[in-house]
Protein backbone atom coordinates (compact mmCIF):
# COMPACT_ATOMS: atom_id res chain seq x y z
CA UNK A 1 0.00 0.00 0.00
CA UNK A 2 1.54 3.75 -0.92
CA UNK A 3 1.48 6.31 1.23
CA UNK A 4 -1.14 8.90 0.62
CA UNK A 5 0.45 11.96 -0.37
CA UNK A 6 -0.13 15.34 1.03
CA UNK A 7 -0.93 17.20 -2.59
CA UNK A 8 -3.43 14.71 -2.93
CA UNK A 9 -4.65 14.90 0.36
CA UNK A 10 -5.31 18.49 -0.19
CA UNK A 11 -6.86 18.19 -3.32
CA UNK A 12 -9.36 15.87 -2.08
CA UNK A 13 -10.59 17.89 0.80
CA UNK A 14 -13.69 19.18 0.22
CA UNK A 15 -15.14 22.82 0.73
CA UNK A 16 -17.22 23.54 4.20
CA UNK A 17 -19.02 26.51 4.94
CA UNK A 18 -17.74 28.35 8.57
CA UNK A 19 -20.41 27.00 10.34
CA UNK A 20 -21.97 29.55 13.05
CA UNK A 21 -20.72 27.62 16.08
CA UNK A 22 -17.26 27.82 14.49
CA UNK A 23 -17.86 31.52 14.43
CA UNK A 24 -18.75 31.29 17.90
CA UNK A 25 -15.69 29.22 18.80
CA UNK A 26 -13.52 31.98 16.94
CA UNK A 27 -15.55 35.17 18.28
CA UNK A 28 -15.49 33.94 21.95
CA UNK A 29 -11.71 33.30 22.21
CA UNK A 30 -10.43 36.01 20.52
CA UNK A 31 -13.05 38.12 22.78
CA UNK A 32 -11.87 36.00 25.94
CA UNK A 33 -8.41 37.01 24.92
CA UNK A 34 -8.54 40.31 24.59
CA UNK A 35 -10.68 40.76 27.78
CA UNK A 36 -7.82 38.66 29.84
CA UNK A 37 -5.23 40.65 28.20
CA UNK A 38 -6.07 44.09 30.66
CA UNK A 39 -7.29 41.61 33.29
CA UNK A 40 -4.19 39.53 33.96
CA UNK A 41 -1.97 41.79 33.23
CA UNK A 42 -3.63 44.19 36.36
CA UNK A 43 -2.96 41.40 38.30
CA UNK A 44 0.44 40.31 37.37
CA UNK A 45 1.63 43.53 37.98
CA UNK A 46 -0.29 43.99 41.07
CA UNK A 47 0.16 41.03 42.58
CA UNK A 48 3.07 39.40 41.28
CA UNK A 49 5.19 42.95 41.42
CA UNK A 50 8.49 41.96 40.64
CA UNK A 51 11.20 44.12 42.62
CA UNK B 1 5.56 -8.71 33.46
CA UNK B 2 7.90 -7.19 30.65
CA UNK B 3 5.56 -7.33 28.37
CA UNK B 4 2.44 -5.69 30.63
CA UNK B 5 5.05 -2.87 31.38
CA UNK B 6 5.77 -2.94 27.71
CA UNK B 7 1.94 -2.71 26.75
CA UNK B 8 1.31 0.34 28.80
CA UNK B 9 5.01 2.34 28.41
CA UNK B 10 4.51 5.16 26.11
CA UNK B 11 7.80 7.07 25.50
CA UNK B 12 6.28 9.81 27.43
CA UNK B 13 6.77 7.44 30.15
CA UNK B 14 10.19 6.17 29.46
CA UNK B 15 11.11 9.99 29.57
CA UNK B 16 9.86 10.56 33.23
CA UNK B 17 11.53 7.20 34.09
CA UNK B 18 14.82 7.79 32.43
CA UNK B 19 15.16 11.39 33.53
CA UNK B 20 13.85 10.48 36.89
CA UNK B 21 16.52 7.45 36.94
CA UNK B 22 19.16 10.12 36.48
CA UNK B 23 17.81 12.84 38.86
CA UNK B 24 17.73 10.19 41.25
CA UNK B 25 21.39 9.36 41.14
CA UNK B 26 22.21 12.51 41.07
CA UNK B 27 21.56 13.28 44.70
CA UNK B 28 24.38 10.84 45.86
CA UNK B 29 26.30 13.68 46.55
CA UNK B 30 24.10 14.01 50.04
CA UNK B 31 25.27 10.23 50.67
CA UNK B 32 28.77 10.82 49.85
CA UNK B 33 29.04 9.06 46.79
CA UNK B 34 29.45 11.59 43.72
CA UNK B 35 27.76 8.89 41.15
CA UNK B 36 27.34 11.34 38.21
CA UNK B 37 30.75 12.83 38.40
CA UNK B 38 32.20 11.04 36.11
CA UNK B 39 29.97 12.29 33.15
CA UNK B 40 32.08 14.36 30.16
CA UNK B 41 31.94 17.66 29.62
CA UNK B 42 33.00 20.22 27.25
CA UNK B 43 34.90 23.02 28.08
CA UNK B 44 35.86 25.93 25.32
CA UNK B 45 39.00 25.00 23.63
CA UNK B 46 41.81 26.30 21.62
CA UNK B 47 43.31 22.70 21.95
CA UNK B 48 41.41 19.30 21.33
CA UNK B 49 43.38 17.83 23.66
CA UNK B 50 41.79 19.94 26.75
CA UNK B 51 38.16 20.36 25.76
CA UNK B 52 37.16 17.03 27.28
CA UNK B 53 37.11 16.45 31.81
CA UNK B 54 34.95 15.07 33.89
CA UNK B 55 32.27 17.12 35.90
CA UNK B 56 33.31 16.67 39.26
CA UNK B 57 36.67 17.77 40.56
CA UNK B 58 36.10 14.17 42.55
CA UNK B 59 37.32 12.27 38.98
CA UNK B 60 40.17 15.04 37.69
CA UNK B 61 42.01 11.98 37.60
CA UNK B 62 40.47 10.45 34.84
CA UNK B 63 41.70 11.39 31.57
CA UNK B 64 38.84 13.10 29.15
CA UNK B 65 38.55 10.75 26.90
CA UNK B 66 37.83 8.02 29.45
CA UNK B 67 35.73 10.34 30.66
CA UNK B 68 33.53 10.75 27.27
CA UNK B 69 33.40 6.36 26.84
CA UNK B 70 32.03 6.30 30.48
CA UNK B 71 29.39 8.77 29.65
CA UNK B 72 28.47 7.08 26.00
CA UNK B 73 28.30 3.26 28.00
CA UNK B 74 26.22 4.52 30.68
CA UNK B 75 24.07 5.80 28.32
CA UNK B 76 24.00 3.45 25.69
CA UNK B 77 22.66 0.97 28.88
CA UNK B 78 19.98 3.39 29.72
CA UNK B 79 18.38 3.86 26.52
CA UNK B 80 19.16 0.20 25.40
CA UNK B 81 16.72 -0.74 28.39
CA UNK B 82 14.56 1.91 27.58
CA UNK B 83 13.93 0.52 24.15
CA UNK B 84 13.29 -2.86 25.13
CA UNK B 85 10.47 -1.38 26.88
CA UNK B 86 9.70 0.25 24.09
CA UNK B 87 9.74 -2.95 21.96
CA UNK B 88 12.53 -1.10 19.62
CA UNK B 89 14.40 -3.39 17.24
CA UNK B 90 17.58 -3.70 20.32
CA UNK B 91 20.48 -4.39 18.14
CA UNK B 92 19.50 -1.58 15.37
CA UNK B 93 18.73 0.97 18.33
CA UNK B 94 21.97 0.31 20.14
CA UNK B 95 24.17 0.65 16.80
CA UNK B 96 21.56 3.73 15.62
CA UNK B 97 22.05 5.38 19.46
CA UNK B 98 25.82 4.90 19.03
CA UNK B 99 26.00 6.78 15.42
CA UNK B 100 24.02 9.65 17.23
CA UNK B 101 25.45 10.14 20.36
CA UNK B 102 29.05 10.73 18.85
CA UNK B 103 27.79 12.36 15.97
CA UNK B 104 25.90 14.51 18.67
CA UNK B 105 28.72 14.57 20.77
CA UNK B 106 31.48 15.96 18.24
CA UNK B 107 29.04 18.31 17.22
CA UNK B 108 29.13 19.41 20.84
CA UNK B 109 32.88 19.75 21.37
CA UNK B 110 33.31 21.68 17.93
CA UNK B 111 30.64 24.25 19.06
CA UNK B 112 33.31 24.72 22.14
CA UNK B 113 35.89 25.80 19.63
CA UNK B 114 37.20 29.55 21.10
CA UNK B 115 37.05 30.98 17.39
CA UNK B 116 33.05 29.32 17.57
CA UNK B 117 32.32 29.77 21.02
CA UNK B 118 34.46 32.54 23.02
CA UNK B 119 32.25 35.82 24.02
CA UNK B 120 34.15 39.16 23.43
CA UNK B 121 34.88 38.71 27.01
CA UNK B 122 36.83 35.88 26.62
CA UNK B 123 38.81 36.57 23.45
CA UNK B 124 42.21 37.51 25.86
CA UNK B 125 41.66 34.30 28.02
CA UNK B 126 42.16 32.11 24.81
CA UNK B 127 45.00 34.42 23.30
CA UNK B 128 42.47 34.60 20.36
CA UNK B 129 41.86 38.15 18.49
CA UNK B 130 38.33 37.21 17.20
CA UNK B 131 35.55 35.00 17.48
CA UNK B 132 32.31 34.10 16.18
CA UNK B 133 30.67 35.23 19.64
CA UNK B 134 28.22 32.09 19.48
CA UNK B 135 29.10 30.86 23.17
CA UNK B 136 29.37 27.36 23.35
CA UNK B 137 25.73 26.88 22.58
CA UNK B 138 26.83 27.05 19.01
CA UNK B 139 27.07 22.68 19.11
CA UNK B 140 23.45 23.12 19.19
CA UNK B 141 23.15 25.05 16.11
CA UNK B 142 25.91 22.86 14.26
CA UNK B 143 24.09 19.58 15.53
CA UNK B 144 20.76 20.82 13.66
CA UNK B 145 22.71 21.61 10.97
CA UNK B 146 24.91 17.92 10.64
CA UNK B 147 21.70 16.49 10.82
CA UNK B 148 19.76 18.54 8.49
CA UNK B 149 22.53 18.17 6.47
CA UNK B 150 22.17 13.84 6.76
CA UNK B 151 18.73 14.18 6.77
CA UNK B 152 18.32 16.07 3.18
CA UNK B 153 21.72 14.76 1.88
CA UNK B 154 22.24 11.33 2.66
CA UNK B 155 18.74 10.19 3.19
CA UNK B 156 20.38 6.62 3.75
CA UNK B 157 22.10 6.82 6.31
CA UNK B 158 19.28 8.95 8.11
CA UNK B 159 17.32 5.89 7.18
CA UNK B 160 20.00 3.64 9.26
CA UNK B 161 20.06 5.15 12.00
CA UNK B 162 16.53 5.86 12.68
CA UNK B 163 16.12 3.28 15.30
CA UNK B 164 17.46 6.16 17.77
CA UNK B 165 16.32 9.25 15.76
CA UNK B 166 13.52 9.78 18.80
CA UNK B 167 14.02 13.72 19.32
CA UNK B 168 11.19 13.77 21.28
CA UNK B 169 11.99 11.16 23.74
CA UNK B 170 15.27 13.12 24.25
CA UNK B 171 13.86 16.59 24.90
CA UNK B 172 11.39 15.17 27.20
CA UNK B 173 14.15 12.96 29.23
CA UNK B 174 16.23 16.37 29.09
CA UNK B 175 13.02 18.55 30.12
CA UNK B 176 12.46 16.36 33.68
CA UNK B 177 16.02 16.82 33.98
CA UNK B 178 16.13 20.42 33.71
CA UNK B 179 13.46 20.49 36.21
CA UNK B 180 16.09 19.97 38.79
CA UNK B 181 18.48 22.86 37.95
CA UNK B 182 15.62 25.42 37.56
CA UNK B 183 14.27 24.58 41.00
CA UNK B 184 17.77 24.93 42.70
CA UNK B 185 17.54 28.39 40.66
CA UNK B 186 14.27 29.38 41.63
CA UNK B 187 14.95 28.17 45.05
CA UNK B 188 16.96 30.87 45.82
CA UNK B 189 14.88 33.40 44.63
CA UNK B 190 10.97 32.28 45.37
CA UNK B 191 9.27 35.70 45.01
CA UNK B 192 10.71 35.71 40.94
CA UNK B 193 10.46 32.39 40.66
CA UNK B 194 6.62 32.42 41.49
CA UNK B 195 6.32 36.03 39.55
CA UNK B 196 7.85 34.11 36.41
CA UNK B 197 5.26 30.92 36.75
CA UNK B 198 1.98 32.99 37.03
CA UNK B 199 2.86 35.36 34.19
CA UNK B 200 3.64 32.72 31.91
CA UNK B 201 0.65 30.84 32.88
CA UNK B 202 -1.02 34.34 31.55
CA UNK B 203 0.63 34.46 28.57
CA UNK B 204 -0.70 31.10 27.98
CA UNK B 205 -4.07 31.29 28.03
CA UNK B 206 -3.85 34.55 25.55
CA UNK B 207 -1.57 32.97 23.77
CA UNK B 208 -4.36 30.00 23.11
CA UNK B 209 -7.37 32.43 22.69
CA UNK B 210 -6.00 34.56 20.33
CA UNK B 211 -3.47 32.40 18.27
CA UNK B 212 -5.82 29.60 17.64
CA UNK B 213 -9.01 31.63 16.83
CA UNK B 214 -6.84 33.50 14.72
CA UNK B 215 -5.01 30.58 12.64
CA UNK B 216 -8.22 28.53 12.80
CA UNK B 217 -10.14 31.65 11.22
CA UNK B 218 -8.01 32.03 8.51
CA UNK B 219 -7.58 28.35 7.31
CA UNK B 220 -11.11 28.41 6.64
CA UNK B 221 -12.06 31.40 5.67
CA UNK B 222 -9.78 32.59 3.37
CA UNK B 223 -7.36 29.03 2.77
CA UNK B 224 -10.85 27.04 2.70
CA UNK B 225 -9.63 24.34 4.35
CA UNK B 226 -12.23 21.71 6.16
CA UNK B 227 -12.64 21.81 9.31
CA UNK B 228 -10.39 18.13 9.94
CA UNK B 229 -7.20 19.87 7.86
CA UNK B 230 -8.11 23.35 9.90
CA UNK B 231 -8.13 22.00 13.73
CA UNK B 232 -4.41 20.19 13.92
CA UNK B 233 -3.22 23.26 11.64
CA UNK B 234 -4.10 25.65 13.99
CA UNK B 235 -3.07 23.48 16.83
CA UNK B 236 0.22 22.81 15.35
CA UNK B 237 0.91 26.28 14.19
CA UNK B 238 -0.14 28.68 17.07
CA UNK B 239 0.10 26.25 20.04
CA UNK B 240 2.92 23.56 20.34
CA UNK B 241 3.38 22.18 17.04
CA UNK B 242 3.26 18.17 17.09
CA UNK B 243 1.90 16.94 20.57
CA UNK B 244 -0.87 19.90 19.89
CA UNK B 245 -1.37 18.99 16.37
CA UNK B 246 -1.98 15.31 17.12
CA UNK B 247 -4.13 15.79 20.10
CA UNK B 248 -6.37 17.87 18.94
CA UNK B 249 -6.49 16.19 15.64
CA UNK B 250 -7.51 12.90 17.25
CA UNK B 251 -10.35 15.23 19.62
CA UNK B 252 -12.22 16.07 16.62
CA UNK B 253 -11.55 12.55 14.69
CA UNK B 254 -9.50 13.55 11.95
CA UNK B 255 -7.81 10.86 10.20
CA UNK B 256 -4.35 10.31 11.82
CA UNK B 257 -3.15 10.89 8.64
CA UNK B 258 -3.85 14.49 8.78
CA UNK B 259 -1.96 15.45 11.92
CA UNK B 260 1.02 13.31 10.91
CA UNK B 261 1.36 15.55 7.80
CA UNK B 262 0.51 18.75 9.50
CA UNK B 263 3.58 17.82 12.33
CA UNK B 264 6.53 17.49 9.53
CA UNK B 265 5.52 20.76 8.51
CA UNK B 266 5.78 22.26 11.85
CA UNK B 267 8.69 20.41 12.79
CA UNK B 268 10.63 21.95 9.61
CA UNK B 269 9.20 25.47 10.43
CA UNK B 270 10.37 24.87 13.88
CA UNK B 271 14.01 24.42 13.10
CA UNK B 272 13.26 27.48 10.63
CA UNK B 273 12.45 29.65 13.99
CA UNK B 274 15.41 27.90 15.78
CA UNK B 275 18.18 28.96 13.24
CA UNK B 276 17.11 32.34 13.60
CA UNK B 277 14.63 33.64 16.39
CA UNK B 278 17.35 33.46 19.18
CA UNK B 279 19.82 36.17 17.23
CA UNK B 280 16.91 38.06 16.64
CA UNK B 281 15.61 38.14 20.45
CA UNK B 282 19.70 38.45 21.25
CA UNK B 283 19.60 41.71 18.43
CA UNK B 284 16.53 43.31 20.18
CA UNK B 285 15.63 41.97 23.40
CA UNK B 286 19.01 41.90 25.34
CA UNK B 287 17.82 44.55 27.57
CA UNK B 288 14.39 42.78 28.02
CA UNK B 289 16.06 38.97 28.41
CA UNK B 290 12.47 37.66 30.55
CA UNK B 291 10.84 39.06 27.24
CA UNK B 292 12.96 37.36 25.28
CA UNK B 293 12.83 33.98 27.19
CA UNK B 294 9.23 34.11 27.17
CA UNK B 295 8.97 34.80 23.24
CA UNK B 296 10.98 31.31 22.66
CA UNK B 297 8.48 29.09 24.31
CA UNK B 298 5.68 31.12 22.41
CA UNK B 299 6.84 31.09 19.33
CA UNK B 300 8.92 28.41 18.59
CA UNK B 301 6.70 25.57 17.99
CA UNK B 302 7.76 21.57 19.53
CA UNK B 303 8.94 21.16 22.86
CA UNK B 304 12.69 20.32 21.36
CA UNK B 305 12.72 23.35 19.36
CA UNK B 306 11.61 25.78 22.05
CA UNK B 307 13.38 24.58 25.33
CA UNK B 308 16.42 24.80 23.20
CA UNK B 309 16.28 27.96 21.27
CA UNK B 310 15.49 28.96 25.18
CA UNK B 311 19.18 27.71 25.97
CA UNK B 312 20.64 29.28 23.04
CA UNK B 313 18.74 32.68 23.35
CA UNK B 314 19.97 32.78 27.27
CA UNK B 315 22.78 31.91 26.31
CA UNK B 316 23.43 34.80 23.50
CA UNK B 317 22.16 37.39 25.49
CA UNK B 318 24.32 36.27 28.79
CA UNK B 319 27.23 36.84 26.30
CA UNK B 320 26.00 40.04 25.00
CA UNK B 321 25.16 41.96 28.26
CA UNK B 322 28.54 41.00 30.09
CA UNK B 323 30.28 41.90 26.89
CA UNK B 324 28.92 45.41 26.21
CA UNK B 325 27.08 46.10 29.72
CA UNK B 326 29.57 44.42 32.04
CA UNK B 327 26.27 42.92 33.40
CA UNK B 328 26.59 39.21 34.55
CA UNK B 329 23.33 37.68 35.06
CA UNK B 330 22.28 34.67 36.73
CA UNK B 331 22.21 31.48 33.73
CA UNK B 332 19.05 29.86 34.24
CA UNK B 333 16.44 32.70 34.05
CA UNK B 334 16.11 32.88 30.89
CA UNK B 335 15.56 29.44 30.06
CA UNK B 336 13.66 28.66 32.99
CA UNK B 337 11.16 30.99 31.36
CA UNK B 338 10.97 29.45 28.15
CA UNK B 339 10.37 26.09 29.52
CA UNK B 340 7.61 27.26 32.14
CA UNK B 341 5.89 29.17 28.94
CA UNK B 342 6.52 25.51 27.29
CA UNK B 343 5.33 23.42 30.47
CA UNK B 344 2.26 25.40 30.65
CA UNK B 345 1.49 25.25 26.65
CA UNK B 346 1.78 21.62 27.40
CA UNK B 347 -0.64 21.18 30.05
CA UNK B 348 -3.68 23.26 28.52
CA UNK B 349 -3.27 20.81 25.14
CA UNK B 350 -5.20 18.76 27.26
CA UNK B 351 -7.77 21.35 28.03
CA UNK B 352 -7.99 22.20 24.67
CA UNK B 353 -8.28 19.38 22.99
CA UNK B 354 -11.03 17.97 25.79
CA UNK B 355 -12.90 21.46 24.73
CA UNK B 356 -12.91 20.78 20.96
CA UNK B 357 -13.62 17.05 21.30
CA UNK B 358 -16.81 18.14 23.26
CA UNK B 359 -17.67 20.98 20.64
CA UNK B 360 -17.62 18.87 17.55
CA UNK B 361 -19.11 16.25 19.75
CA UNK B 362 -21.88 17.95 20.89
CA UNK B 363 -22.67 20.52 18.32
CA UNK B 364 -20.55 20.61 15.07
CA UNK B 365 -21.13 16.78 14.07
CA UNK B 366 -23.63 16.10 16.74
CA UNK B 367 -22.49 12.44 17.80
CA UNK B 368 -24.89 11.28 19.71
CA UNK B 369 -23.00 7.49 20.40
CA UNK B 370 -20.25 8.78 22.49
CA UNK B 371 -19.92 11.00 25.50
CA UNK B 372 -16.77 13.35 26.20
CA UNK B 373 -15.52 12.82 29.33
CA UNK B 374 -12.81 14.23 32.05
CA UNK B 375 -10.67 11.53 31.61
CA UNK B 376 -10.06 12.30 28.23
CA UNK B 377 -7.89 15.40 30.06
CA UNK B 378 -5.72 12.99 31.72
CA UNK B 379 -5.23 10.54 28.62
CA UNK B 380 -3.85 13.07 26.34
CA UNK B 381 -2.27 14.79 29.29
CA UNK B 382 1.61 14.56 28.25
CA UNK B 383 3.36 13.18 31.27
CA UNK B 384 6.45 14.01 31.06
CA UNK B 385 5.20 16.84 32.59
CA UNK B 386 4.55 15.22 35.54
CA UNK B 387 8.33 14.67 36.13
CA UNK B 388 9.39 18.38 35.22
CA UNK B 389 7.31 19.12 38.14
CA UNK B 390 8.56 16.39 40.04
CA UNK B 391 12.11 17.30 40.13
CA UNK B 392 11.35 20.84 40.20
CA UNK B 393 9.11 21.21 43.11
CA UNK B 394 11.35 17.94 45.06
CA UNK B 395 14.37 19.94 44.56
CA UNK B 396 12.66 23.41 45.79
CA UNK B 397 11.44 21.96 49.08
CA UNK B 398 14.69 20.40 49.73
CA UNK B 399 16.22 24.14 49.22
CA UNK B 400 13.45 25.72 51.37
CA UNK B 401 13.40 23.32 54.10
CA UNK B 402 16.99 22.42 54.79
CA UNK B 403 18.91 25.49 53.06
CA UNK B 404 22.25 24.25 54.35
CA UNK B 405 21.99 21.64 51.93
CA UNK B 406 21.90 23.96 49.09
CA UNK B 407 25.61 24.12 48.07
CA UNK B 408 25.22 20.05 47.79
CA UNK B 409 22.15 19.89 46.15
CA UNK B 410 23.91 23.01 43.78
CA UNK B 411 26.61 20.31 42.69
CA UNK B 412 24.03 17.82 42.27
CA UNK B 413 21.77 19.23 40.09
CA UNK B 414 24.73 20.51 37.81
CA UNK B 415 25.72 17.46 37.11
CA UNK B 416 22.17 15.88 36.56
CA UNK B 417 22.39 19.12 34.07
CA UNK B 418 25.43 17.85 32.04
CA UNK B 419 23.10 14.99 31.47
CA UNK B 420 20.63 17.33 29.92
CA UNK B 421 23.24 19.11 27.96
CA UNK B 422 23.85 15.75 26.33
CA UNK B 423 19.99 15.30 25.38
CA UNK B 424 19.61 18.31 24.29
CA UNK B 425 22.51 18.34 21.22
CA UNK B 426 21.00 15.09 20.55
CA UNK B 427 17.42 16.39 20.37
CA UNK B 428 19.32 19.06 18.45
CA UNK B 429 21.11 16.32 16.07
CA UNK B 430 17.64 14.07 15.78
CA UNK B 431 15.16 16.99 14.59
CA UNK B 432 17.54 18.20 12.34
CA UNK B 433 18.15 14.55 10.83
CA UNK B 434 13.96 14.11 10.71
CA UNK B 435 13.65 17.87 9.18
CA UNK B 436 13.20 16.19 5.21
CA UNK B 437 12.41 19.70 3.34
CA UNK B 438 13.57 17.54 0.06
CA UNK B 439 10.46 14.95 0.59
CA UNK B 440 8.12 17.29 1.76
CA UNK B 441 8.23 19.53 -1.23
CA UNK B 442 8.49 16.51 -3.46
CA UNK B 443 5.18 15.55 -1.64
CA UNK B 444 3.58 19.35 -2.68
CA UNK B 445 3.14 21.10 0.86
CA UNK B 446 2.57 24.41 -0.93
CA UNK B 447 -0.82 24.96 0.36
CA UNK B 448 -0.32 24.25 3.61
CA UNK B 449 3.24 25.63 3.81
CA UNK B 450 1.88 29.21 2.66
CA UNK B 451 -0.71 29.50 5.83
CA UNK B 452 2.12 27.92 7.87
CA UNK B 453 3.84 31.35 7.12
CA UNK B 454 1.37 33.63 7.10
CA UNK B 455 0.06 33.00 10.26
CA UNK B 456 3.48 32.30 11.78
CA UNK B 457 5.72 35.16 10.18
CA UNK B 458 2.58 37.16 9.70
CA UNK B 459 1.32 37.30 13.11
CA UNK B 460 2.13 34.27 15.29
CA UNK B 461 5.52 35.51 16.49
CA UNK B 462 4.82 38.81 16.70
CA UNK B 463 1.77 38.57 19.00
CA UNK B 464 4.26 36.43 20.91
CA UNK B 465 6.59 39.16 21.18
CA UNK B 466 4.11 41.43 22.39
CA UNK B 467 2.23 39.37 24.47
CA UNK B 468 5.93 38.67 26.52
CA UNK B 469 6.49 42.00 26.45
CA UNK B 470 3.39 42.51 28.19
CA UNK B 471 3.57 40.33 30.89
CA UNK B 472 7.68 39.91 31.28
CA UNK B 473 8.75 43.64 30.62
CA UNK B 474 10.56 45.25 33.58
CA UNK B 475 11.55 41.85 35.05
CA UNK B 476 15.13 40.95 34.74
CA UNK B 477 17.10 37.47 35.87
CA UNK B 478 19.13 38.40 39.40
CA UNK B 479 22.56 39.08 39.21
CA UNK B 480 25.19 36.23 39.31
CA UNK B 481 27.37 35.89 42.34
Amino acid sequence: MTEPKLADEIKKMEYEPLLPIEKKLIGWSLCLGVVLIVVLVWVSHTFFEVQ
Amino acid sequence: MTRKIQEKLSEDWLAVIIGLFIFGLAWGVFFGADLLGWVVTAGIWTSITNTLKPVSPDFAGLPGLVSLLATYLFLLLVMTIGAVLLKANLRKFAVSFTVVFFISYLCWILGAWAYIAATTNQLGKFGISWSLNLTSEAGYIIALLVGLFISNFAPRLARSISEAVRPELYIKAAIVMLGGYLGITAAEQLGLATSVMFRGFCAIIEAYLIYWALVYFIARKYFKFSREWAVPLASGISICGVSAAIATGSAIKARPVVPIMVSSLVVIFAVVELLFLPFLAQKFLANEPMVAGAWMGLAVKTDGAAVASGAITESLILAKAAAEQGINYQPGWIMATTTTVKVFIDVFIAIWAFILAWIWSAKIERRTDETVHLGQIWQRFPKFILGYMATFFVVILVAVLAPEVVGRAKTAMGEANVFRGIFFVMTFFTIGVVSNFRTLWEEGIGKLALVYVICLFGFIIWIGAFISWLFFHGVRPPLAG
